[in-house]
């Protein structure tokens, strides 16, 4: 499957959906819905709020983060925003700021 | 990465809305409705689907693409290409095959400000 990379000098300002992985080396403002994983490595930045099944994030992240599955905060990330997600791992040296649901009443 | 030349695709899957702007390579193999502007080479796949205005250096044309394009080099419109819109470039390819709808400006200058 073709795998879609925002590279690093790629701007997008809108709304990104579909149902593939997504790799953002770049700037995404707005909105990103997925029905896959989304990966923010360590150039990305992304200003948007996201709906995805699993994301990993090793950049820069402001906005709320929903996922089905699983969030993980590499080290060296920078995340600014709610976290809800039935799996969420944080890595030492990961820096975050906002509230964490596990969704606990599901489980 | 393996892509050292910064190449950005848009996978199949993908749908964006809204506007792109950058430098490096870019090829949209999925859905993008809204605005492109690049300073280098934007590729079209077969399985592209483009409803925006372009700004770039290079066009290449596989799929379908409705808007006016502006490139500051060249637009080449494959076989397989449906383009509707008014193109401005100092060299358009059209193929054999392709499907064109607009106007078509070679004499112009560059664009200032990508």
């Amino acid at each position: 499957m073709a795998n879609t990379v925002i590279g690093s000098s790629i701007v997008i300002d809108g709304e990104i959906s579909g149902d593939e992985d997504l790799v953002i080396q770049g700037t995404v403002k707005g909105k990103i819905s997925l029905r896959e994983s989304l990966f923010v490595e360590g150039s990305g930045v992304v200003e948007a709020d996201i709906e995805t099944q699993n994301v990993e994030i090793a950049g820069r992240v402001t906005g709320n983060i929903q996922a089905t599955d699983k969030v993980e905060l590499k080290a060296d990330c920078r995340v600014v925003g709610d976290v809800k997600a039935p799996r969420i791992l944080i890595a030492d040296g990961a820096s975050f700021k906002g509230n964490v649901d596990m969704d606990v009443k599901e489980r | 990465m393996a892509q050292a030349d910064q190449v950005g695709v848009i996978g199949k899957g993908i749908v964006i809305r809204g506007n792109l702007t950058g430098g490096g390579n870019l090829v949209i193999e999925g859905r993008v409705e809204g605005q492109i502007a690049l300073k280098n080479h934007l590729t079209i796949e077969n399985t592209g689907r483009v409803q925006a205005d372009i700004r770039a250096d290079e066009l290449t044309i596989n799929g379908e693409a409705s808007g006016n394009i502006d490139a500051s080099s060249r637009v080449a419109i494959s076989a397989s290409a449906k383009v509707a819109g008014d193109i401005k470039a100092p060299r358009v390819v059209i193929e054999d095959g392709a499907v064109f709808n607009g106007s078509i400006e070679m004499d112009v200058k560059l664009p200032e400000d990508i």
